[in-house]
């Protein structure tokens, strides 16, 4: 690809390529050659196993696992026999197997824990390529695992996979701030080893990585000046997931080390579970992982731009939704925080009927059940296939289907309040236009305030937050932000605007002419601004509403983008009829508001 | 729409190296066979196994079964005990409760071929006596008496159980363990690489495949049979009794009544072009209902080549599959694959700027690549990298976009 394109600017502007080549006239192929190159990779979804004494306790470790973005396959001891158990850890699908139970168990699962730790430590016999992962009170049974392995137990999470992912935060900014925000109230509790750690056991496992924002990170990246070999026509793109595991046979990879590893328990940090979260994204992931690279990036651009950035990027092997926001003194740092979910991928490999439920919801054409659980199978085989037409409404569906998804696992980051910069990215958005975007993030994000919305159409945040050095990744992004971000527009989104024939109106100062125009409740309405020009919006509300604050009178400065100024009088929550037919009707009347051309 | 047709020179290959590229055959493929708690592996690694050879044993019923304490048993001499013969008691072991052995007592192991249950790792030196007396481990085969399960009881024979211990527990052994069994056939002739007790036997097959997009079913074996489809598709009718032992090639889609009726006429399996996800339900509650009723049946296997959407056969698939009629293939499922034995069998010629339409409104069409289109504005207002092509049997050419587009090779 890099060859093609440089062939192009040879043929275009060839003063330009020897330019870039340092004068002379260069081969483009052997140009190519020698530039670095900086490598960024999506983690195949991997499926970890998880064991518990417990219902409860089973489904507190799959939300963890969940939210650090494994497949799940979960059994207790109360509801599974032990051979459905053991099929389950026993299956070379799954990579993992994660044992936890309560700091102190109760008896409910302390009565299981042995049969348990016992059924683990076979598995591990017969599959010595399984991570095991001893959360919590079940770090008493490391002893159980000594035959297991011939590298022997021990905790050995100190090659510290999940470094700085959690939390780009200065020590001096968690202290200055940890009284009044939860989320970097967070960091000493996740520091803190968990008091049942055995005795003289290393408790680097708990001590979450809090380095300054200078701090050089490691392994994230891969810079190197050595090329890879031309691209021929045989390593052209290939068909499809399934045919490659046609010719690579298994699905599990051996990018997890197999291993015994101990975890804290799954009440551990702040939300409850995000310790082991950290722990177990950091052994899911790989070294130079895109999606993690977003969240990175994101942490960046919050401290370049000084704003509060909140991603939602949905993909193929799932999807994630990341908030970072400046804090402290001169907003010298930055608090960030994420998650990642294998469910939230716009075509799941296996949906489940809560998938297939909620891209009902979200569609705006009548499909029989079947046809589209045909159809959200096939967009797994051909991710980038039938994006035009109605093939490119029913992937918007899906992609929102994932959002909403996403939205609800993550009720900790939609408290927060809107953010000044709402990222979508994925390469489902990409291929959408923007105005249906700008829709999308719309209908999902649906908190009060006013917030510019931006799409990463190049889908450059993943690879840049794969860079090394945070120093680094920031000066990059202080410099493309503007190229990479194509602005999609800014929404405004009121809360508590009461049905009848006005709202109230809208007065935008910096336009030419001046525009004034009325606002209807329960509609979304679209003003033109173009991308880079700014204009101040003063509205005039009939009732009370909420933006930021409460009252009838807001005077905020919006920025333009493709779509221009949205506000939004909906509903928040959005409301909408549980008859299929209704509500795909409002979906509809919504969507062809923002995209004229969807009947084409 | 006037376009001059490219099909050499630097830009043309560059506009091909856009398709995506499906490879019809893969070589010498690697298949599993995914194994359950109480399911033993019958070869070893390094085995050559061939069509029919038996290479693990299934327990479907298998359910937990208290084993007891083996090494109590051995080092008191219960069924014979090893104590008395001065081994330790780690080592010790008597019994029929650990007896895994066809092979009879003194009888040299061969040095590749394992017994018929095997252990993980290197194989040990040693005869088959020392083999039948290693400790019990997890995954090691296991037999026992109906008693295990509080079955036993007056005038009622006492069912002997077998199958694969779990682990170990204060002393006391736990098995997953039932009272039938069912071998697994290898459908394709190959390498045994790994075969583990409980967790998978790994297949390197011998000759070609033809790789699908899904599978369902069993593993099976049967001669290919490619009848003449009608409109792209075999109606069900058409499957009758003397397609019995066949698999059948049917066109773009499988349709559930189609499935029923091959499984009742004893086809041994289907190949298509799609097969919806509602088909491939039913299929597999069908599955359930026979295994729960452990009465055995003729293996059934399914392959889809594209997805789940209708589609038809690539031709070029279609011609490899119809000179292949006639000859002894196997469907397995884990890849999703069609093997067949590679020597002597004429490929299909195909022009270099062949192409297929993957998705979209036009999948399944085929036709040529002529040029590149940049960035166009397809239905939807949505702007995507484009190609021209020229369909088969059409004098117009049509832009699609390059996403929507394969090509294939060997």
């Amino acid at each position: 690809m890099l060859v093609s394109l440089l062939s192009r600017v040879e043929l275009a502007d060839p003063e330009l390529l020897a330019e870039l080549a340092g004068g002379e006239r260069p081969i483009v192929a052997a140009l190519a050659a020698t530039w670095p190159r900086l490598e960024a990779r999506t983690t195949p979804q991997r499926r970890i196993a998880v064991l518990a004494g417990s219902r409860r306790q089973r489904r507190r470790l799959e939300e963890a696992a969940l939210r650090a973005g494994w497949l799940v396959s979960g059994g207790s001891a109360d509801e599974m026999d032990l051979v459905a158990l053991s099929r389950m850890v026993l299956s070379t699908r799954t990579s993992a197997v994660l044992l936890g139970s309560d700091r102190s168990p109760a008896g409910d699962e302390r009565r299981h824990l042995p049969d348990l730790a016992a059924l683990a430590a076979a598995a591990k016999q017969l599959r010595p390529e399984l991570t095991v992962i001893l959360a919590g009170g079940a770090a008493a049974f490391e002893s159980t695992f000594a035959g297991a392995t011939d590298t022997g137990p021990g905790p050995e999470l100190s090659s510290d996979p999940p470094r700085e992912l959690t939390a780009v935060v200065s020590e001096a900014a968690v202290r200055a701030t940890e009284a009044t925000d939860p989320v970097v109230a967070a960091q000493p509790e996740a520091s803190a080893p968990p008091e049942d750690a055995e005795p003289g056991a290393e408790v680097t496992t708990w001590v979450a990585d809090v380095p300054a924002p200078d701090d050089k990170l490691e392994g994230q990246s891969k810079a190197t000046p050595d090329a890879p070999p031309v691209a021929d026509l045989a390593a052209a793109p290939v068909l499809a997931a399934a045919r490659d595991s046609a010719v690579f046979p298994s699905e599990v990879d051996r990018g997890v080390s197999p291993q015994i590893l101990l975890a804290p328990d799954a009440g551990a940090g702040e939300p409850a579970g995000a310790s082991l979260q950290q722990v177990l994204e950091g052994l899911r992931a790989l070294p130079n992982d895109s999606r993690l690279g977003i969240a990175r990036s994101i942490g960046s651009l919050a401290y370049v731009l000084d704003r509060t950035v909140e991603v939602v990027e949905i993909g193929l092997q799932g999807g994630l939704r990341a908030r970072s926001e400046p804090i402290g003194g001169g907003h010298s740092a930055v608090v960030s925080s994420h998650a990642c979910f294998a469910d939230a991928s716009f075509s799941p490999a296996d949906p489940s009927e809560e998938v297939i439920d909620s891209v009902f919801a979200w569609s705006t054409t009548a499909l029989d059940r079947h046809r589209l659980t045909d159809r959200l199978h096939d967009l797994r085989f051909m991710p980038w296939g039938d994006a035009d037409g109605d093939g490119a409404v029913f992937r918007l569906a899906a992609a929102k289907a994932a959002c909403s998804r996403l939205v609800d696992a993550t009720p900790e980051l939609t408290a927060h309040p809107m953010p000044d910069l709402m990222v979508a990215a994925g390469g489902i958005f990409a291929s959408i236009p923007p105005s249906v975007v700008a829709l999308a993030l719309a209908d999902l994000g649906r908190r009060p305030g006013v917030g510019q919305l931006v799409c990463d159409q190049a889908r450059l945040l993943g690879p840049l937050g794969a860079v090394e050095d945070e120093a680094e990744r920031r000066r990059l992004l202080a410099n493309l932000a503007d190229d990479i971000l194509i602005p999609l527009g800014c929404l405004v989104l009121p809360a508590g605007v009461k049905s009848g024939r006005t709202a109230g109106k809208l007065r935008l100062q910096g336009t030419d002419p001046i525009s004034e125009i009325e606002l209807h409740p329960g509609a979304i309405q679209v003003i033109d601004l173009s991308p880079g020009r700014t204009a101040r919006a003063d509205f005039e509300f009939r009732d009370t509403v909420r933006l930021g604050t409460r009252g009838h009178h807001f005077s905020v400065d919006v920025g333009g983008g493709l779509c221009g100024l949205l506000v939004d009088l909906r509903d928040i929550p959005l409301r909408m009829s549980d008859r299929a037919e209704s509500r795909r009707a409002a979906l509809d009347a919504w969507q062809r508001g923002m995209w004229p051309g969807v009947d084409e | 729409m006037s376009v001059v047709e490219r099909r050499s020179g630097p830009d043309f290959a560059s506009a091909l190296a856009h398709v995506a590229t499906r490879r019809i055959l893969v070589f010498s493929p690697t298949i599993h066979f995914r194994l359950s708690p109480g399911d033993r592996a019958l070869v070893a690694p390094g085995d050559s196994v061939s069509t029919g050879t038996p290479i693990a044993e299934r327990t479907p019923d298998a359910e937990s079964v208290d084993a007891g304490r083996l090494d109590i048993e051995a080092a008191s001499g219960k069924n014979g005990g090893a104590a008395r013969a001065g081994r330790p008691t780690q080592d010790a072991g008597t019994s029929a409760l650990w007896r895994e052995g066809r092979l009879e007592a003194g009888e040299i192991l061969p040095e590749k071929r394992s017994q018929m249950a095997t252990k993980v790792g290197p194989w040990p030196s040693g005869t088959a006596r020392h083999e039948r007396r290693r400790p019990p481990e997890p995954g090691k085969w296991w037999v026992g008496g109906g008693e295990r399960r509080g079955k036993s009881g007056k005038n009622r024979p006492v069912p002997r159980v077998g199958g694969t211990l779990l682990f170990e527990k204060q002393g006391r052994w736990r098995a997953a363990a039932g009272e039938h069994h069912q071998i697994v056939e290898s459908p394709v002739a190959g390498i045994v690489r790994e075969a583990r007790n409980s967790v998978e036997v790994t297949i390197e097959a011998a000759g070609a495949a033809i790789p699908g997009a899904i599978a369902a079913g069993e593993p099976s074996r049967g001669y290919l049979d490619v009848p003449r489809l009608t409109d792209g598709e075999l109606w069900a009718s058409a499957l009758d009794v003397g397609r019995a032992g066949a698999i059948v090639v049917a066109g773009s889609r499988i349709s559930a009544q189609a499935i029923s009726r091959a499984r009742a006429m004893s086809i041994r399996g289907l190949i298509a072009g799609s097969v919806g996800q509602g088909e491939l339900r039913d299929l597999e509650a069908s599955e359930l209902r026979q295994k729960a009723s452990l009465a055995p049946s003729v293996p059934f296997g399914l392959i889809a080549l594209d997805g789940h959407q209708r589609r038809p056969i690539a031709t070029p698939v279609l011609a490899l599959l119809a000179a292949l009629s006639g000859r002894e293939v196997a469907i397995v499922t884990d890849p999703p694959l069609l093997i067949f034995d590679v020597s002597e069998v004429p490929l299909p010629e195909l022009p270099p700027d062949w192409i297929r339409v993957r998705s979209g409104i036009h999948a399944g069409r085929e036709g040529r690549l002529l040029d590149t289109a940049g960035l166009y504005r397809f239905r939807s207002g949505v702007h995507l990298e484009a190609a021209i092509v020229r369909f088969v049997d059409e004098t117009d050419t049509t832009i699609l976009p390059f996403a929507d587009l394969e090509r294939f090779i060997f």
